[in-house]
C-alpha cells in the first residue's frame, strides 16, 4: 500500500467514524468494503475500523475466550498483570486506549491479543516467567499486535467472504460481531502471517526497553519456550500458530544486533508476583 | 521432619546445581568476552555450532564455560540444550522442571491428560459477561500504571522501532 493510498484510507476511515460515531454498522461497513473492492486495483481498508468498533469486536472475543477459559480466581495476580501491562502499553502508539489485561486458567503455554486492547497470558505461560521484565515482554509482543492492528486485519479478510455471500443471497445474521468473528474464540488459534509474529517480537522489545525494563525479557521466554518439545501438548497451539521460536530468536537477534547493549533495564525480581 | 528438610535442601541445591550448568550451542560465530559489555575484552571468537555451558544470565548475556575459553556472550549467539539432542527428552531439561516446581516439560505433561486450549474448545467458547466485568475490574488506569511503575524505579526511555532485517514492510 502506497503512502497515498494509506491517506486516503485513512481519511475515509475517519469519515466513517464521524457520521457512525458510536453506532456499529457492519452492514454500512461491508457496503463501503464492496465499494472499494469494485474500484480498479482496490482493495478493502484493511484495519479501517472506528476505535469504539474495535473496542466492541475486541471485547466479544475476550468473552468467548474467557467461556474456554476463564480468569485465575486471583485478584492481586490480575491487578499485578494489568499495572505491568498497562505501564508497558503506556510506551506504545495508543497509550490512552482502556487496555486490559488477564492470566487466563489454563495450563497450556500461550498468549492472546483481541482487537481493542484486550491481551491474555495463560497460567501455563506466567508459570515460566522469572521476572517482571519477561512478563512485560510477553505482553508487549500482544500489544504491538493490537497497535498494528494484526486481527483486525485478519477480520477485514473473512469479512470480503461474508461479502461473497451476501452476492450469493445468504441472510446476514444480526448478530453482527458474532458473525464478523466467528465461533467462539476461534479467531485467537487463526495464525498471523510470520511477518507480524516477527514484527511484534520486534514492537515487543522495544515498548519493554522503553518501560525501563531489560528489553531481553522476550528473548528469554522465547529460549525458555523453544527448549520444549513440539510434541508437548501444552505448546501445541502456540507452535502452530507461532513461527518456531528459534526463527523468532535469529530474526530478533539480527534487528536487534547492539542496539540494546548499553541500556541497562530492569528485570524487576523481587516484586514478581508468584502463582501456585 | 529434620531428615527430610535436610534431604530436600540437598535435593534443591543439587538440582539447582544442575539447572545452573545448563548447556548450549552457538548459532553462530561470535565472541566470549571478559565481562557483560560489547566493549569489554575479547576473550575467545567462537564459530557457529560451539558447546557451551551456560552459567548465568544477566540482561542480553550469557556467562558461559567452553572448551576455548569462558566468558560472557550475548545471548541471543546461543542456543539453548543440546543441539544434538530432543530438548524434551533431556535429563537437564526434566531437571530444571523440577528445580523450579514446575510439572515437568515433554512427555509427562502430554500423558497426564490435556488440559490446555486447542482449537475445538476455542471455537466452541460461549460468551461469558461475567468474567468480562471480572476483567474489566481489575483494569488499571495510565496514572496508576505510572505510580506503579515508580514503585520500582522504573523510568520511561525514548527509544525507535526497530527496522525489519528481512527490510519487507
Amino acid at each position: 500500500m502506497n503512502k497515498l493510498t494509506a491517506m486516503l484510507f485513512t481519511a475515509a476511515g475517519l469519515a466513517l467514524f464521524l457520521h457512525t460515531a458510536q453506532a456499529f454498522d457492519l452492514g454500512q461497513e461491508l457496503k463501503n468494503a464492496a465499494r472499494e473492492l469494485q474500484k480498479p486495483g482496490g482493495s478493502a481498508n484493511l484495519g479501517g475500523y472506528s476505535e469504539a468498533e474495535e473496542v466492541a469486536i475486541g471485547r466479544q472475543i475476550a468473552g468467548n475466550l474467557l467461556g474456554a477459559a476463564p480468569l485465575v480466581p486471583d485478584q492481586k495476580l490480575q491487578k499485578y498483570v494489568n499495572n505491568v501491562g498497562r505501564w508497558v502499553a503506556s510506551q506504545s502508539d495508543r497509550p490512552d486506549l482502556a487496555w486490559h489485561f488477564g492470566v487466563i486458567d489454563t495450563n497450556d503455554i500461550n498468549a492472546f491479543a483481541a482487537p481493542g486492547g484486550y491481551i491474555f497470558v495463560t497460567r501455563g505461560l506466567y508459570k515460566l516467567l522469572n521476572n517482571e521484565a519477561e512478563l512485560a515482554g510477553v505482553l508487549a509482543h500482544e500489544i504491538g499486535h493490537v497497535i498494528r492492528k494484526h486481527h483486525l486485519k485478519i477480520l477485514q479478510q473473512g469479512k470480503m467472504l461474508d461479502l461473497g455471500s451476501k452476492v450469493l443471497g445468504k441472510q446476514v445474521s444480526d448478530d453482527k460481531i458474532s458473525r464478523l468473528i466467528g465461533s467462539g474464540a476461534e479467531i485467537v488459534s487463526r495464525s498471523l502471517d510470520k511477518g507480524a509474529e516477527f514484527e511484534a517480537d520486534r514492537i515487543g522489545v522495544v515498548l519493554a526497553a522503553r518501560a525501563g525494563y531489560d528489553a531481553y525479557g522476550l528473548p528469554g521466554v522465547l529460549q525458555e519456550i523453544g527448549h520444549s518439545a513440539a510434541d508437548d501438548s501444552s505448546v501445541a497451539l502456540l507452535f502452530k500458530t507461532h513461527p518456531h521460536p528459534d526463527d523468532r530468536l535469529a530474526r530478533l537477534g539480527e534487528a536487534m544486533d547492539s542496539r540494546f547493549d548499553n541500556l541497562n533495564g530492569q528485570t524487576v525480581e523481587k516484586r514478581f508476583y508468584k502463582i501456585k | 521432619m529434620r531428615f527430610n528438610l535436610l534431604v530436600t535442601t540437598a535435593l534443591l541445591i543439587i538440582s539447582g546445581m544442575v539447572q545452573a550448568a545448563e548447556s548450549g550451542t552457538t548459532v553462530k560465530k561470535d565472541s566470549v568476552r571478559a565481562a557483560p559489555f560489547s566493549d569489554a575484552k575479547i576473550v575467545v571468537t567462537l564459530p557457529a555450532a560451539t558447546k557451551v555451558e551456560i552459567l548465568k544470565k544477566d540482561g542480553g548475556w550469557y556467562q558461559i564455560k567452553s572448551a576455548q575459553g569462558n566468558g560472557w556472550m550475548r545471548m541471543l549467539s546461543i542456543r539453548r540444550g543440546d543441539i544434538n539432542k530432543p530438548s524434551a527428552g533431556s535429563s537437564a531439561s526434566a531437571l530444571a522442571g523440577l528445580a523450579s516446581g514446575r510439572s515437568g516439560t515433554g512427555k509427562v505433561v502430554a500423558t497426564t491428560g490435556i488440559r490446555g486450549l486447542n482449537e475445538e474448545q476455542l471455537k466452541a467458547a460461549h460468551y461469558d459477561e461475567n468474567q468480562v466485568t471480572l476483567l474489566e475490574a481489575s483494569t488499571s488506569s495510565r496514572a496508576e500504571a505510572q505510580k506503579f511503575a515508580a514503585r520500582a524505579r522504573l523510568k520511561a526511555r525514548q527509544m525507535d522501532y526497530l527496522a525489519d532485517p528481512g527490510g519487507s514492510k
